[in-house]
């Protein structure tokens, strides 16, 4: 007994340390600017004022369309080329297939902030800076999602991919119509770690995009919470910051169980 | 019409081992053939090269006389039910029917036609709305059976079907598989290892070993005339009892005598002494199947061996007894009231006409 009550108040003291950053935030960017310096858990002063302050300052609404249309575009394409790549792999028999595989998962040892520089000169020498592209084809194929649809085809038997053979399935339909629909878990996983990377990535943007009609939410929030136009206001700056916060925590609502086994699953990456 | 030739086929891995060596059967029109062989033999790889799965190094196969080595298996006309069902998990048993009619673009109404009617000579139209996790091994083969039978293809190939099914679900499906090929009239090929299955489905049987085939006949040839050692040891239940010894002439009479020299059987009037004459002096192995020996406990005039019986296995309709010869473990099938105990001195006698003689060095059957 005295060990169950000790074990939920140790629980329930770690999860109040985890959200109360997260609450304070809400309830700060609720408050006035000059009540912030207390830590409390109910906005002081309650006002919208930081949201407005926001909104008239920088084009979040803008940002978010770009975020959404850039996340969820990008990560359609990660489950199109990952899900053939990885089939390929799994499935098909040609030259040099494991040596590409092995060179796909090496790709996974090197940081993003080794390739940043010669990324950011092929989108020069493309003439995509300052376009969408910039921001989705370098992430359209990703390694893990190579690796995790592998893996996941190699664990499904032999004779469904015959029987689709003989029923008249090309290796699209086979892969598409027979094979994913039985690896879905992998498919959400995949889904939910692209899209949350995506989704929080701020330092690519902010190399590639110079237009403010093309930033990200990360970007934006960024740049304008650093770049002075916040001016110095933390109000506004942590009310930009929960602006980008609500659309994951929303998703996370959402999939909270998938959440939870795709970050379970996700020990493969940072 | 579905005519399938197989002409000098043969099928080798990067590493130039052939696991199929020149293999050349004639399936006829409606002719249901079983490939049956110990495991590793190639029966299943030879399947798949006709289903179009594996790829054909070398040979012809002709269906209907038109060359369909590089026809992709969708266009083979040909439905295959695989060991382990193969049903598409996340479809319920009509889209798993179905799926094949509709890449082929059929009109729905046909489709549904063709499902139902499928589904009715199976007897699973009531799980038609099912998906395969909620249905019993038995039910699951129907289903797999189902979608080759609604595709209404030239050939069927069957890869080991019953192998996961309990004994009595095998017995009666395998009824069942007669039946369908009555009623279909399509031309039929099937895998096992299970040389029961063999004998009881199979118009004519491919007795394959390493790739080779041994024998290619009906299942009545390869019991009683068995071309070689392998086919007579593998056709069968229980294995045929083989004694080694050679041809020898003893006061101008050809008899067999046994290896250790216990044994010598005057050939005259057996029907063996012409095909053996040439054999004098040579090593030969004596077959005989073990419903063929007698087993009594007092001497008779069949009586050729004095043993000891080792083992006794009573199945009810019959016994079987294990006794030694030579240091050679034999079989004999008794009928089931017979009355034996372990460690019986027992007499044992055979009528050498009903024996099969092999050359010891080819392996081949003399005739």
């Amino acid at each position: 007994m005295l060990q169950t009550i000790l074990k939920y108040s140790l629980l329930v003291l770690a999860a109040l340390s985890f959200i109360y950053p997260f609450i304070w935030m809400l309830s700060a960017s609720l408050s006035s600017e000059s009540s912030l310096g207390e830590l409390t858990l109910l906005p002081v002063d309650f006002t919208w004022n930081n949201y407005v302050t926001v909104f008239t300052k920088i084009p979040l609404d803008r940002a978010f369309l770009n975020s959404a249309l850039v996340a969820v575009l990008t990560t359609g394409l990660v489950l199109l080329s990952g899900a053939m790549v990885g089939y390929a792999l799994a499935r098909l028999d040609f030259v040099g297939k494991n040596i590409i595989f092995y060179l796909i998962i090496f790709t996974m040892t090197l940081p993003f902030q080794i390739t940043l520089i010669p990324n950011y000169i092929t989108m020069v020498k493309l003439g995509w800076v300052d376009t969408y592209l910039a921001l989705i084809v370098p992430f359209a194929l990703n390694s893990l999602s190579v690796l995790l649809f592998r893996q996941a085809f190699q664990s499904l038997p032999q004779a469904l991919i015959d029987a689709a053979r003989i029923d008249g399935a090309g290796e699209l339909r086979i892969i598409f119509q027979v094979l994913i629909p039985n690896i879905f878990p992998t498919v959400l996983t995949i889904t939910i770690l692209t899209f949350m990377g995506l989704w929080n990535e701020a330092l690519w943007p902010l190399i590639v995009i110079r237009d403010e009609s093309t930033m990200t939410m990360p970007q934006l929030v960024t740049l304008f919470s650093v770049g002075g136009r916040a001016e110095g206001q933390l109000g506004v700056k942590i009310a930009a910051a929960v602006m980008l916060a609500i659309p994951i925590v929303v998703l996370y609502l959402f999939f909270q169980k998938h959440f939870i086994r795709s970050m379970a699953s996700s020990g493969l990456k940072d | 019409m579905a005519e399938v030739i197989l002409r000098h086929i043969a099928k080798a891995y990067d590493k130039g081992t052939n696991v199929i060596k020149d293999v050349n059967i004639d399936i006829k029109d409606r002719e249901f053939v079983v490939l049956v062989g110990p495991s590793g033999c190639g029966k299943s790889t030879l399947l798949r090269m006709i289903a179009g799965l594996e790829e054909i190094t070398d040979g012809d196969l002709l269906l209907d006389g038109q060359r369909i080595n590089d026809l992709p298996p969708k266009d083979r006309d040909i439905a295959m039910v695989f060991q382990n069902y193969a049903l598409y998990p996340h479809m319920t048993v009509y889209d798993n029917m179905a799926f094949g009619l509709k890449l082929r673009n059929m009109p729905k109404d046909e489709i549904r036609k063709r499902v139902m009617q499928a589904a009715k000579i199976l007897d699973i139209e009531n799980l038609i709305d099912r998906k395969p996790k909620d249905m019993s091994g038995g039910q699951r083969q129907r289903v797999a059976i189902g979608r080759a039978i609604v595709r209404n293809p030239k050939v069927f190939l069957f890869d080991e079907p019953l192998s996961n099914l309990d004994a009595k679900l095998r017995g009666q499906t395998r009824i069942e598989l007669q039946k369908l090929h009555r009623e279909l009239l399509t031309t039929m090929i099937y895998v096992t290892h299970d040389q029961i299955e063999a004998m009881t489905l199979g118009d004519r049987i491919v007795v394959l070993r390493s790739g080779d085939v041994m024998q290619f006949d009906t299942p009545l040839k390869l019991y009683n005339q068995p071309a070689n050692l392998f086919v007579a040891g593998f056709i069968g239940t229980p294995p045929m009892n083989f004694l080694a010894g050679q041809i020898v002439r003893k006061d101008s009479t050809l008899c067999f005598l046994s290896k250790q020299k216990t044994l010598t059987l005057p050939l005259t009037d057996t029907g063996h002494e012409q095909s053996l004459k040439t054999y004098e002096g040579e090593e030969v192995i004596m077959g005989l199947r073990a419903e063929d020996i007698s087993v009594s406990l007092i001497e008779t005039n069949q009586t050729l061996y004095v043993t000891t019986i080792q083992v006794v296995e009573h199945m009810g309709s019959e016994v079987l007894a294990y006794f030694t010869i030579e240091e050679q473990r034999f079989v004999a099938k008794l009928s089931g009231d017979t009355l034996l105990e372990f460690g019986q001195s027992v007499y044992v006698g055979w009528n050498l006409g009903k024996a099969h003689f092999f050359d010891a060095k080819t392996e081949l059957a003399i005739r």
